[in-house]
């Protein structure tokens, strides 16, 4: 602890003598003349004069100096002046001095640097006015700052305050700034300190830049400038401030349709994805999987037990054996990629025990849906005990790639990366699953089999394998879907109990045995989710609603969106 | 050969009479004996009280299931909204004011939301575990059997119903309690609820409730309405196109299954004492189905054979193996459906079916009938076949 501090003033020290090589004297000289200086208000004076100066060395300064580094030396003749000590002590505890003044060593009348003990001398005094004054300065110097995002902070700050004094900052910003991201921010910053101004032209240019801008943080200044406007009885104002308003709503609007229709069509996405390989297992073989969200769990486990592989690996104990799975200790790009290979193999582990699920269990009640219900119940039981007993009964940590973390914000609008993927994940997918149904012999002899399998077998079609490799797919798909869901929910033993009821009303909604029923009925529920949410602003009562809303839905088309036409009569 | 069958179900039907009235008689009158003379222990008493509430919950299972086809993954709601009705009565018979505490902490100083306040008398919320259970399964019923849904959209239909249902009852907006539910309860009607006289009145009223179930249910499926129930089960068109409306008889039936569904919540709430939304979620009502489909489905005394036996094995796994029940549960589950489509009650028929067909290598039939002796071949077949009733149960089983 100490060491750091150490440390870290030593950087100081060194960051402070870097400078100095540029010789930046006069703001140097004016600190120090408003330390030494007696009088308050020139000394907050002389530190205000700081804000127009463009020097990347005055944050540090005064900030030292609000952090009370600064002592005040008198030398034996002559004016006192102030110093800084170095870090550095040797056995007499005296350290070497430096100047505020120019950044120089200290020398005595011979030449020699002066060295100095901390407790010969006092320490600069700071009260809350000349913080003030110092913090004030900080705040606008920010906004030279070389790098754009505190430049934005710091036009945002001086907005958001409404401090008029530095109006003509502002406007001298506005000028230099290029990046459009700030420039946007200083003129919504210059519009808010406008419509504090007493002036009422001022204010009303203000509230012109503002409706000009509509951005949706001046929203409650605005209404505050209103108000203001309204007891002041200036209708000119008023009828500009209400201009002002309401072109900001209709900003808002517009950011929370388009919002509400990204995450609805993502949250569609969601739903499509996980509900896909049901649509195949279900919709397509007549199979009701209640392990479907289990299958779900072994890909997002997959994708765990992967990530830890490209890491430290993983020790499992279930059953009471221990299990060590060696890790590759991977980092960096490496250890990101490891998403990529958790995608296929998540894929393929799914596929293999929904095979074996197939096998074991399905293949004798095909004739009998709702038994294939139970019997999977069943095994969904045991599987989620399975989770439990290997990877605990808690959440495991799956960590997001880089490239799925992050977001983009476009025109307020908030797009995050793992969403917009997810998006683009569902689209491959569906296409992907379209290819193999229909121009691939596996989705030819798959479309007979579900048709008709009586006749397929007729026809020398080996309809056991063919139903085999289906549930195959089916899973697959299901564990894919987990893989992904593991980079925006939870992983544990319960994942797939939270998707079951969602994935089993898209495939209803959507007409059993339908692909391009599930995906519509997907997308629409979770864009009536989004919708209902942000009018009710309550997620839970939106779910609910959005049940009620599928249950009398089916009234209206019992089989679903797209209906499978059929003479047969069940 | 028609005098010696209807000798045969005569006799049969004696058997029964008095298999349940010994069981009934045990249960009903010997064993609450037994218990004030603390040869059984309390806990025992208690726990027997729980399986038979269960118990109505299972046979709610199997009028659906097992006697119309219909699997309902609603039936835990309809059990656990019985059971709010009669916790609603035990919270304000909490002596709070008549205000249930955690309305206190919801800011209900003075007065009560508009659903609490009748709940003070006792006759109202029996009457509410009948009307709002059987209410709301008129309104789905209604609604998804005048759209001929059915088979396994019904299923996913009362899973979401009662998903939907889970997730109001888990918010505090609802004013009912919340996560937490209904718990605490102190008095009954006056009484102690958690004395052992009340503990013990409570055990004889549930074990006679499912006694009257029982009796009331093997009535009603010998009449002609149980017969349509049926036919409904085994084809449904064959009896839309015999001119019977279908839709009528599925609504009766799944309203009369929700109300004995809620009553058995509410026996529940009373003997458990507690009450909160895990009781209304789907695992729960396919807890239900396994006991039907173990006990033996299609029957009633299947039911209540199973919900007693899965619950006696859970209270033993669950304390002997915690980290296997669910491996147990769900492994037994499998065999059976698999292996057990007639469940418990089956086993004989299934058994002695495999033993015929086993018989015939060891001893071939001692001798061929003579020609012209047709009719005594079918007499032996019909006899032979007739005790088993595996007929309308096989149908179920490949369908």
């Amino acid at each position: 602890m100490k060491l750091s501090a150490v440390a870290l003033s030593c950087l100081l020290f060194l960051a402070h003598a870097l400078t100095t090589a540029q010789g930046q004297a006069p703001a140097r000289q004016i600190i120090n003349d408003a330390i030494v200086e007696e009088d308050q208000a020139k000394k907050r004076d002389l530190i205000g004069s700081l804000s127009l100066q463009a020097d990347d060395t005055i944050p540090g300064l005064l900030s030292a100096w609000s952090d009370g580094q600064y002592f005040l030396y008198t030398p034996p003749e002559g004016a006192p002046i102030a110093i800084e000590l170095g870090a550095e002590k040797d056995a007499a505890g005296t350290a070497a001095v430096t100047k505020i003044s120019d950044g120089q060593p200290l020398v005595d009348p011979a030449g020699q640097p002066v060295r100095l003990k901390a407790d010969q001398l006092t320490s600069v005094k700071t009260n809350i006015g000349i913080r003030r004054a110092i913090k004030g300065v900080l705040d606008v110097l920010e906004l030279g700052a070389t790098d754009p995002v505190k430049r934005l902070q710091a036009a945002k700050t001086v907005g958001y305050s409404q401090a008029l004094e530095k109006l003509p900052l502002l406007e001298k910003r506005l000028e230099a700034e290029t990046d459009p991201e700030v420039l946007k921010g200083v003129k919504e910053a210059v519009g808010l300190v406008k419509i504090k101004s007493p002036d009422d032209k001022v204010k009303l240019e203000g509230f012109q830049l503002l409706q000009e801008l509509q951005t949706l943080g001046s929203y409650d200044l605005i209404t505050a400038g209103l108000k203001q406007a309204e007891t002041a009885n200036n209708p000119e104002l008023v009828a500009a401030a209400t201009a002002a308003l309401k072109s900001v709503d209709s900003h808002r609007s517009f950011v929370n349709f388009f919002g509400t229709i990204f995450r609805g069509t993502s949250l569609g996405s969601i739903l499509l994805i996980a509900s896909l390989g049901l649509a195949i297992t279900f919709g397509l073989m007549g199979v009701i999987n209640m392990a479907h969200g289990e299958m779900i769990a072994v890909g997002a486990y997959t994708t765990y037990v992967v990530q830890n592989v490209f890491g430290a690996g993983l020790a499992l104990s279930p059953f009471g054996f221990s299990i060590m799975i060696p890790g590759m200790h991977a980092t960096g790009a490496w250890y990101q990629t490891y998403f990529l290979f958790a995608l296929p193999l998540s894929f393929i582990v799914a596929a293999g025990v929904g095979i074996l699920l197939e096998r074991g269990v399905i293949q004798f009640l095909y004739s009998r849906p709702l038994e294939s219900l139970l019997a999977t119940w069943g095994v969904s039981l045991v599987l989620q005990q399975l989770f439990r007993l290997t990877f605990g009964a808690n959440n495991v940590q799956v960590s997001s790639p880089v490239y799925l973390s992050g977001n983009w914000t476009i025109n307020d609008i908030v797009f995050n990366w793992n969403r917009v993927f997810v998006i683009g994940f569902a689209i491959l997918i569906v296409f992907g699953v379209w290819l193999i149904l229909t121009k691939t012999p596996l989705g030819l002899l798959i479309r007979a089999v579900m048709q008709n399998r009586n006749m397929a077998a007729c026809m020398g079609v080996r309809t056991n394998r063919v139903n085999m490799m289906t549930f195959g797919l089916g899973s697959g798909l299901a564990g894919l879907a987990g893989a992904f869901l593991s980079q925006i929910g939870n992983v544990g033993p319960s994942l797939g109990q939270t998707y079951i009821v969602d994935c089993f009303m898209t495939v209803v909604v959507g007409g059993v045995g339908n692909l391009v029923g599930t995906v519509v009925s997907a997308v629409g529920i979770g864009l009536a989710d989004q919708s209902i949410q942000q009018i009710l602003l309550n997620p839970v009562m939106g779910k609910v609603l959005v049940l009620l809303a599928i249950i009398l839905f089916l009234q209206w088309r019992p089989a679903g969106i797209f209906v499978t036409r059929s003479r047969s009569l069940d | 050969m028609s005098l010696t069958t209807s000798t045969f179900f005569n006799n049969r039907r004696k058997a029964e009479i008095i298999i349940v009235g010994i069981i009934a008689i045990l249960m009903i009158v010997v064993f609450p004996i037994l218990n004030s003379n603390g040869v059984i222990s309390n806990f025992t008493l208690s726990i027997w009280g729980k399986y038979f509430s269960f118990a109505l919950l299972a046979i709610s299972v199997d009028m659906l299931w097992g006697y119309m086809g219909l699997l309902s993954l609603g039936q835990a709601l309809f059990f656990s909204l019985g059971g709010y009705m009669l916790g609603m009565y035990l919270m304000r018979a909490i002596d709070f004011n008549g205000i249930p505490p955690f309305l206190g902490f919801l800011g209900f100083k003075d007065s009560l939301p508009a659903i609490w306040q009748p709940f003070s008398s006792f006759p109202f919320a029996v009457a509410m575990v009948l009307i709002v259970p059987g209410l709301l399964a008129l309104a789905f019923g209604f609604l998804a059997f005048r759209s001929r849904i059915k088979g396994v959209y019904f299923s996913i239909l009362t899973q979401a119903l009662t998903y939907g249902a889970y997730l109001l009852f888990s918010r505090q907006e609802l004013r009912m309690g919340g996560d937490n539910g209904f718990t605490d309860f102190r008095t009954i009607l006056g009484y102690d609820i958690r004395s052992d006289e009340t503990q013990r009145t409570l055990y004889v009223i549930t074990a006679l409730t499912v006694l009257l179930t029982y009796i009331g249910l093997r009535w009603l499926n010998n009449t002609k309405f149980g017969l349509v129930q049926r036919a409904i089960r085994d084809s449904e068109n064959r009896v839309l196109f015999s001119g019977y409306a279908s839709a009528h008889y599925k609504l009766f039936i799944f309203v009369l299954s929700a109300m004995i569904a809620a009553i058995g919540g509410a026996l529940f709430v009373t003997q458990v004492r507690i009450i909160n939304p895990g009781e209304m979620t789907t695992v729960k009502s396919l807890e239900a189905v396994v006991w039907c489909a173990i006990g033996g489905r299609g029957t009633i005394v299947g039911p209540i054979i199973g919900a007693v036996g899965v619950n006696s094995l859970k209270s033993w796994a669950s304390r002997e193996y915690p980290d296997l029940w669910l491996f147990i549960l769900g492994l037994t589950f499998m065999f059976a459906v698999l292996f057990m489509p007639k469940g418990l009650v089956g086993l004989p028929a299934q058994l002695k079916s495999y033993w015929a067909k086993w018989r015939p290598k060891d001893e071939p039939d001692p001798s061929p009938s003579p020609p012209g002796d047709d009719l005594a071949i079918s007499d032996a077949v019909t006899e032979t076949n007739a005790p088993s009733t595996s007929a309308p149960a096989s149908n179920i089983a490949s369908k």
